[in-house]
């Protein structure tokens, strides 16, 4: 006998399944499958809430509880952390309603909100990075922005996760500047077309295939964008004169146009005054 | 049960050992590891050297193996390089390579006879209504014989370890081809409580993932393409 296409798909419809006999929660429909586990949506019967619940194999239980010990508001709240009958690890979390960043762009949000919402993700993986916790598969899928604006960094990965191709560092041991390479993939990610040079040569840096040349940290290529922001030169990138003149007159308009106005009425007066 | 008439000459899946052996000990000629390797990939191997150059089904045995035995003679295993593709993707370029050079000699011994034409018709009335690539079938092929595998693992504890009724709920209701029978039905026809039809349920889809993980934990490199394997198994 010969295991038909339908009974192969009955299979893995069902043999994958989480067992959650026992618990508070019911099965409702899959929302996603990363390297490490399935997300899957379910109803937290004790509640009466719809929760996210991250269903993994057995070995990743202790990364689980790492990951449920985030607290900020970058990172979704984990509920609970535990086993299942079946022997699985998996957490609880917030439902999150929103959209994923890589849909985000669709709507081409204007470049201050793009930077907002890679401020966000920063703040998020630097407080992660603080407590010792790495991302190592940071990419466009796995941050989410709601529909008030807040912003979520999802799908924390463990030792072992291989990353995504485009935002994944060369280097096969990896540390926060594996991460720091990733936001700058992130970074490139989000800029419109025809983004200003300096924010380009900013990601550029933070992907440098060296690691000891990228950015040190998350917090040092955040404080290169809010010098960007704030209309500073940024590290990444050598400006020549003209380009220095521009900014600068770019960032300083309202005491120029002052300057300017108050050279206009001097003339005006010396001429007036001559007359 | 399983049995496949085309391939059959893979072996008896029967006598193959529960022990899982890793690709290392493949790779240092340890033969059960081999053995494993084979019954996972002997038909998927056949499939696809079947559709990919229209091949009849005793050509493609012959090929498959042919592809086998010069495995073993030219150290293939020790080839293997996880760094640069999965095990699966190592074997289906092999397998491509090696047929392909088989069937460009084959044209050449036909003197422009190409390919041979009953063979043509048989492989075409198969193919008809598939939409999918070789590599397609070859990767459908490699998942089918996964759980066939499996299963047979997890028929073979059962009957060990007396658990009749479970196996029976289970086959009957999971590899029913055609409509399921209801939870009811089962429990009447086995005298048991339809709660115990869930939990039997339960049980065997949870061995047979653990049979499934521990299958594919012997033919991959280590836990980034295990994992990367099963995410693509369910997905």
């Amino acid at each position: 006998m010969e295991l038909s296409d339908h009974i192969v798909r009955h299979l893995r419809e069902v043999v994958d399944l989480p067992d959650l006999s026992g618990t508070r929660y019911e099965l409702r429909e899959v929302l996603g499958r990363g390297g490490l586990g399935v997300v899957y949506a379910a109803w937290d019967a004790h509640l009466e809430r719809r929760v996210a619940l991250k269903v993994m194999d057995a070995e990743w239980a202790g990364e689980a509880r790492l990951i449920a010990r985030l607290e900020h508001p970058g990172i979704v709240p984990v509920y609970e952390a535990g086993t299942l009958p079946d022997g699985r690890a998996f957490y609880a979390m917030k439902l999150v309603d929103g959209t994923r960043a890589d849909r985000f762009l669709a709507a081409d949000p204007p470049l201050g909100e793009r930077l907002r919402v890679l401020e966000r993700i920063g703040e998020a993986l630097a407080y992660a990075h603080s407590c010792g916790v790495l991302h190592r598969d940071l990419k466009p899928q796995n941050i989410m922005v709601g529909r008030f604006g807040e912003v979520y960094v999802m799908d924390w990965a463990v030792d072992g996760v291989a990353g995504t191709p485009a935002f994944r560092a060369p280097e096969s041991a990896v540390d926060e500047r594996s991460d720091v390479y990733a936001f700058g993939a992130l970074l490139a990610f989000l800029l419109p077309q025809g983004a200003p040079t300096a924010l380009r040569a900013i990601a550029a840096k933070a992907m440098n295939t060296r690691p000891e040349e990228r950015y040190p940290g998350v917090p040092a290529v955040l404080r290169e964008v809010e010098r960007f922001q704030d209309g500073l030169a940024v590290e990444a990138y050598v400006e020549n004169p003209w380009q220095r003149v521009r900014r600068f007159s770019r960032r300083n308009e309202v005491l120029l146009w002052l300057l300017a106005a108050y050279a206009a009425i001097k003339f005006l007066l010396f001429f007036a005054r001559a007359i | 049960m399983w049995r496949d008439a085309d391939t059959a000459i893979g072996g008896n899946r029967d006598n193959f050992p529960s022990t899982q052996l890793s690709l290392i000990e493949a790779a240092a000629g340890e033969p059960l590891a081999l053995e494993r390797v084979a019954a996972l990939y002997w038909k998927p191997v056949y499939k696809f050297i079947r559709y990919k150059f229209v091949k009849s089904n005793e050509e493609a045995k012959d090929l498959t193996q042919g592809f086998f035995a010069s495995a073993l003679e030219r150290d293939f295993f020790q080839r293997f390089d996880p760094s640069k593709a999965g095990f699966r993707t190592y074997i289906r370029l092999a397998v491509e390579r090696f047929a392909a050079t088989r069937h460009q000699a084959d044209t050449r011994q036909k003197r422009g006879g190409g390919v041979d034409p009953v063979a043509l018709d048989e492989t075409l009335d198969e193919m008809a209504g598939s939409a999918e690539s070789p590599e397609e079938i070859f990767f459908q092929e490699w998942r089918r014989q996964l759980f066939a595998l499996a299963l047979d693992e997890l028929r073979a504890e059962c009957a060990a370890s007396g658990r009749h009724t479970e196996w029976a709920v289970f086959e009957a209701y999971d590899l029913a081809d055609e409509d399921r029978p209801a939870y009811s039905e089962l429990a009447r026809l086995h005298g048991i409580r339809e709660s115990a039809v869930t939990n039997y349920l339960a049980w065997a889809r949870r061995r047979l993932r653990a049979l499934v993980t521990e299958r594919l934990r012997g033919v991959t490199s280590g836990p980034g393409e295990l994992r990367e394997e099963l995410r693509r198994l369910w997905s």
